[in-house]
């Protein structure tokens, strides 16, 4: 075994921690599965065309109706999500270790959280985060009751 | 074989399958599918290698967080319901710069981590000893990180205005 | 490990499934009760004495039903969907304590599955997961009202899942070990709800939005795209999302109780040691869980933009300051030699600031929402 002997016992003992948890997985899996199937040879099986389409009154699903888009703004929240994701993840490690590393750890991390924070300031006065038609630089204060805005309506804010 | 390198042997091979059918799938959202397969077995190598806490973070960013915004990516763009399939053309270029990046890739790791090399003092990638050498050593790479995220950010939104604009 | 070993592992983790079941069966029943209280009915009383059975009648009927794939349905992943949704709890639920342990054959029988190093980022990474059994239930469907539903699932999941990271991390500094042994252990004297309570009001909401609960069920509701994700699924695959859904929450409660309320700890008398622990931790996991359903029964269900702007505009700025002001309240009273009560004054303060500030409407649009359309 040589040098690699005591590498692969602490590997091994780490991973005999998953253990349970890969059994677990399979566990349910096989639970899952199992009952599909028992349900598959139990269940009526009965289909016809109608029953087996889109719930949507007969029609067939092509595409969203009249081309439009889900608003973009569920795209910026999957972005946004990814920067404070990491921004988290990084607040794991120092949050074991910051009594070690007394006010200076503090300081750090307060920097790191306020320059996030910047763009979070930034993205908020921009709109970003607002669920709503327009976004606010593009309206006044009176407008935005007007039919005008109201018809901006993307599919996400309904 | 140790158990360890069995291990490594089904992960690999499962990494290996699902990154080929990631090109080779007709549907995208298979392809992100498969992307995710591919995700955890790198996962499971950092966990493998006794790097807990990098494999977890590997699974929660990449598993968790980025193929999510590929999905809406896919849905916001060409919601493709059903069977649609979507490909494009670019082939060699994709072959191209595949290539390339493994090319690359190949390079650093041989260069960092020679076949011939000694092996490594054991290291147990616990999270406390992440943290000390993140904020102790590299306190300056990690500051420089939240400029790198405020960017991202910032980016993030200027990307959306211009296309709400419209 | 010998065969004996092996045969215990694999009794804990088959009582433990099944444990979570039939819980799972029991809050399904018990929540219809506590509802039909509020609601001055009497509830389900056929099943078996005053309805407890209620939930297994529904899940044998659903077997029974027919299960329809739709012509449109991508069938691989609209059958996988279901699965995926339903094991992360189970998964999540493994690294939990939920007793001492005990000694069976001579040998150490833990009420824990794993105790994972790194707990806190496994149930991360389980909710993370949990997401694709949404999103792909939404697509697989082939159909624009799960498609829809889906997507707006999934951006609420995800925005709360920062926000619940947050109240984790909290956590996590105040008793600063990442597993959930060491957390329960560092709550010998206080429980952690009383120093970090505004991050448990901050999980407990998160842990609802997560999974998908009223007052924050309002993209797999009825009334709205009609009922969101899993429109298409019917038979058995329904039931395995509602099974997910029931599964995810009693997980979310027993995360609760682990990090929060003392986990298993309580008073115990001297005979069955073993016993009251387990007992402690059952009936915490059941307060949280009829706090749930209270929430659900008393109120209104949240639009969906008032919800997405809770969660990034007040949740996350929250969760990010109390971070620091828990850094403060650990770090500063030894760096500074200032006594704990000058610093938590400042906490005080400094929270009370945010909480203000978060009510001011930055940005004009805030205001312009409350005119109803």
């Amino acid at each position: 075994m040589g040098p690699h002997g005591s590498l692969v016992s602490v590997v091994a003992v780490g991973l005999s921690d998953y253990l349970p948890i890969l059994l677990m997985a399979v566990l349910a899996i096989v639970f899952a599965v199992a009952s599909l199937g028992a349900s598959a040879l139990l269940r009526p099986r009965r289909p016809n065309r109608p029953k087996l389409s889109a719930y949507e009154s007969g029609n067939d699903p092509v595409r969203l109706p009249g081309g439009e888009r889900f608003s973009v703004k569920f795209y910026v929240v999957a972005m946004l999500f990814i920067i404070f994701d990491i921004e988290t993840i990084f607040l794991f490690p120092w949050a074991v270790t910051f009594r070690q590393l007394g006010l200076f750890g503090l300081i750090e991390m307060a920097i790191f959280i306020a320059l996030v924070f910047v763009a979070y300031v930034y993205i908020w006065k921009k709109g970003g985060l607002d669920w709503s038609a327009t976004p606010p630089e593009l309206m006044d204060d009176e407008d935005s009751d007007e039919p005008a805005a109201a018809g901006e309506v993307s599919l996400g804010a309904r | 074989m140790t158990a360890q390198e069995y291990a490594f042997a089904v992960i690999a091979a499962v990494g290996s399958i699902s990154a080929i059918a990631v090109v080779t799938a007709r549907n995208v959202v298979h392809a992100a599918l498969y992307l995710v397969v591919a995700l955890l077995s790198v996962g499971a190598t950092f966990l493998l290698l006794g790097a807990e806490f990098a494999g977890w973070v590997q699974i929660l960013i990449y598993v968790g967080a980025i193929v999510i915004l590929f999905l809406f990516g896919l849905m916001l763009t060409k919601a493709p319901i059903g069977r649609d399939t979507l490909d494009n053309t670019h082939r060699w270029v994709g072959l191209l710069v595949a290539a390339g990046v493994f090319a690359g890739l190949a390079f650093l790791i041989q260069d960092a981590f020679p076949l011939d090399a000694e092996p490594f003092e054991v290291f147990h990638g616990s999270t406390s000893v992440v943290g000390e050498s993140m904020f102790r050593d590299f306190v300056l790479p990690f500051e420089a990180i939240s400029f790198l995220l405020l960017a991202a950010l910032i980016g993030a939104i200027v990307l959306a205005r211009k296309d709400e604009g419209n | 490990m010998d065969w004996l070993d092996w045969l215990l592992l694999v009794a804990r983790i088959v009582l433990v499934f099944f444990g979570l079941l039939i819980s799972v069966l029991l809050y399904i029943w018990f929540e219809r009760k506590v509802i039909a209280d509020l609601q001055t009915r009497k509830g389900p009383m056929r099943a078996g004495p005053r309805g407890i059975l209620v939930t297994l009648a529904d899940g044998i009927k659903l077997f029974f039903k027919e299960g329809i794939v739709p012509t449109n349905a991508d069938r691989r992943v609209y059958l996988l969907a279901p699965v995926l949704a339903m094991f992360p709890g189970f998964l999540a639920f493994s690294t939990i304590p939920f007793g001492t342990g005990t000694t069976l054959f001579g040998r150490k029988i833990p009420f824990q599955l794993v105790d994972l190093d790194i707990g806190i980022l496994w149930v991360l990474a389980m909710t993370s997961i949990a997401v694709y059994g949404v999103v792909l239930a939404g697509w697989a469907s082939g159909s624009n009202y799960p498609l829809l539903g889906a997507v707006r699932s999934t951006a609420q999941m995800i925005s709360y899942e920062v926000a619940m990271g947050l109240s984790l991390v909290a956590v996590l500094m105040y008793s600063g070990h990442l597993s959930f042994s060491e957390i329960v252990a560092a709550q010998d004297r206080v429980w952690n709800v009383v120093p970090m309570f505004p991050a448990f009001v901050v999980y407990l909401i998160c842990g609802i939005a997560e999974t998908n609960r009223p007052p924050f069920d309002l993209a797999e509701a009825e009334t709205e795209l009609v009922a969101g994700f899993h429109t298409e699924y019917s038979g058995i695959t329904f039931a395995m999302f509602f099974l997910g859904e029931y599964v995810s929450t009693v997980t979310v409660a027993a995360i609760g109780v682990t990090l929060f309320l003392g986990g298993w700890r309580g008073p115990a008398p001297d005979f069955l040691p073993a016993l009251w622990p387990f007992l402690w931790f059952l009936l915490k996991v059941t307060l949280v869980i009829y706090l749930f359903v209270l929430i659900r029964g008393t109120l209104p269900r949240v639009r969906y933009d008032r919800l997405m702007a809770f969660g990034w505009k007040v949740l996350i700025p929250f969760g990010l300051v109390w971070v620091l002001i828990t850094g403060a309240i650990v770090v500063l009273p030894a760096e500074l030699e200032l006594d704990r009560g000058t610093v938590l004054t400042w906490a005080a303060i400094a929270l009370g600031a945010t909480l203000l500030l978060s009510f001011l409407p930055i940005g004009r649009s805030q205001r312009r929402e409350e005119v109803p359309r």
